[in-house]
């Protein structure tokens, strides 16, 4: 495989406005409940403050995605060239068993067309030289589409708390972690 | 997993009823004493229809029901498409053995290679259903909880067509099973305890759980005090059981963990 695109998700910009899910739904039109992108806020026990920290999750284009392997229909497939998990819904006969197996719970139910459907990465934009409509339209620059064959840059991490560790699938995501908060005490003024 | 997933539940006891029935009737002919004359016309005839039942209940899951004969075309990994395929072969195995033993002309080695069949179908059933997105039984769990359905309900069923001579071999079946599965299905939630954030959650969802307890007192440890008292298998024991495999299926699907509950928590 040339490349492996997948998100960076910067936790330290993000300030969970939703801008990136609602861009995702105004490109793509999906059913309603049906999300691709969704902003998870960090629960107290990860980030114990008053400032609060997301994740900008979709689908994390694994290098061996759980929705391809179990899908009885092939009805996914890997683009060789950089990396991205495509869903062919023409295929789909809507068994349900890749949202079922998806650890990230990417793939969605929709429930008007009975098939399943995922981030596609924007595939189309990405063929035509854009940027996904997410990293496009983040106001903080708190996503970016990153090459995971490239070495991770500096204080990128793969593992955090707040995200389940699938080493065997290797997830093409990478994160930033929210800094601690500066803490200005009365004898510091 | 979240929803109940009826159909699911219904194709995944019925088959696993069928399989068990098949496989200890075929246990119960070998066991025989040499010279008793005993067919397997009636057994394997009522788990030809239960199977059927079954793959119907099967269909309703699916959003496009028309796509199922296309189930087959992702053998390399997708252990759904395994499961159809074993699944095909033990139905085929089954009609042929029906077709046999109507023109008297039973095999030995057909109704051998049925029974394996039938537990192939039972792995890849354990296998589809032991994904990485529900930790609590991303392991060999989903094999063994089936398999105690198999070998509760088959041996059940087939209490109501055993001769005499084989009767206190299903009752030993059955009698090992509803212990084992009372045993593993009181462990396992507690095991989940101490585990990590999403298989403690499971185990916390299942032990609270209306169905959990019902799986447990209607259908393992009610019938095992009958038996105990009764030294036979009523027909309305059978009952039990199957509305408790109901129950603890509904259970495996509708309150195990799934990994995505919890993102942006601890895991």
């Amino acid at each position: 495989m040339a490349k492996q695109f997948g998100f960076l998700v910067d936790s330290d910009r993000c300030v969970g406005c939703f801008t990136c899910a609602m861009a995702c739904k105004n490109q793509y039109h999906q059913e309603k409940g049906v999300v691709w992108r969704q902003v998870y806020p960090l629960t107290q026990e990860i980030y114990p403050h008053r400032e609060r920290a997301f994740y900008s999750l979709a689908c994390n284009q694994c290098e061996h995605p759980a929705c391809l392997e179990v899908c009885p229909v092939s009805a996914y497939y890997k683009r060789e060239a950089d990396g991205i998990v495509v869903h062919e819904q023409d295929k789909c006969i809507g068994c349900g068993n890749c949202i079922r197996s998806c650890p990230f719970g990417a793939p969605k139910y929709n429930p008007t067309l009975k098939k399943a459907e995922k981030c596609s990465f924007c595939w189309q934009r990405i063929d035509a030289g854009l940027t996904p409509m997410c990293v496009l339209s983040c106001p903080v620059d708190a996503i970016a589409v990153i090459d995971t064959t490239e070495p991770d840059a500096p204080g990128l991490l793969r593992d955090v708390p707040g995200f389940p560790r699938q080493p065997s699938l290797n997830p093409s995501v990478r994160f930033r972690l929210p800094k601690q908060p500066v803490v200005i005490r009365r004898e510091d003024i | 997993m979240s929803t109940y997933e009826l159909p699911l539940v219904l194709f995944t006891v019925l088959g696993q009823l069928s399989i068990g029935l098949v496989c200890i009737a075929a246990l119960c002919r070998a066991a025989a004493p040499a010279g008793v004359p005993q067919s397997l016309f009636r057994e394997w005839s009522v788990a030809g229809v239960v199977l059927g039942a079954g793959i119907v209940a099967s269909i309703f899951h699916l959003g496009h029901p028309g796509g199922m004969v296309r189930t087959l075309a992702n053998l390399e990994t997708a252990w759904l498409s395994r499961e159809a395929l074993t699944l095909g072969i033990f139905a085929a195995l089954l009609v042929t053995g029906l077709f046999l033993m109507r023109q008297d002309k039973e095999s030995r080695a057909l109704v051998a290679a049925t029974c394996v069949a039938g537990l192939a179908v039972i792995f890849s059933m354990g296998m589809t259903y032991s994904p990485p997105s529900f930790p609590a039984v991303n392991n060999i769990l989903p094999f063994v909880f089936f398999m105690i359905t198999a070998a509760l309900l088959g041996s059940g069923a087939a209490a109501a067509f055993t001769p005499e001579h084989a009767r206190p071999l299903v009752l030993r079946i059955l009698d090992t099973s509803l212990i084992i599965g009372l045993v593993i299905y009181l462990a396992v939630p507690c095991i989940w305890l101490s585990g990590g954030e999403i298989m403690k959650q499971t185990g916390q969802l299942w032990l609270s759980s209306p169905l959990f307890w019902g799986r447990i007192g209607i259908g393992l440890a009610l019938p095992l005090v009958v038996l105990w008292t009764m030294k036979k298998v009523p027909v309305w024991l059978w009952g039990l059981i199957l509305a408790g495999e109901l129950m603890g299926r509904a259970l495996f699907f509708a309150g195990t963990v799934h990994t995505a509950t919890n993102m942006g928590g601890l895991y």
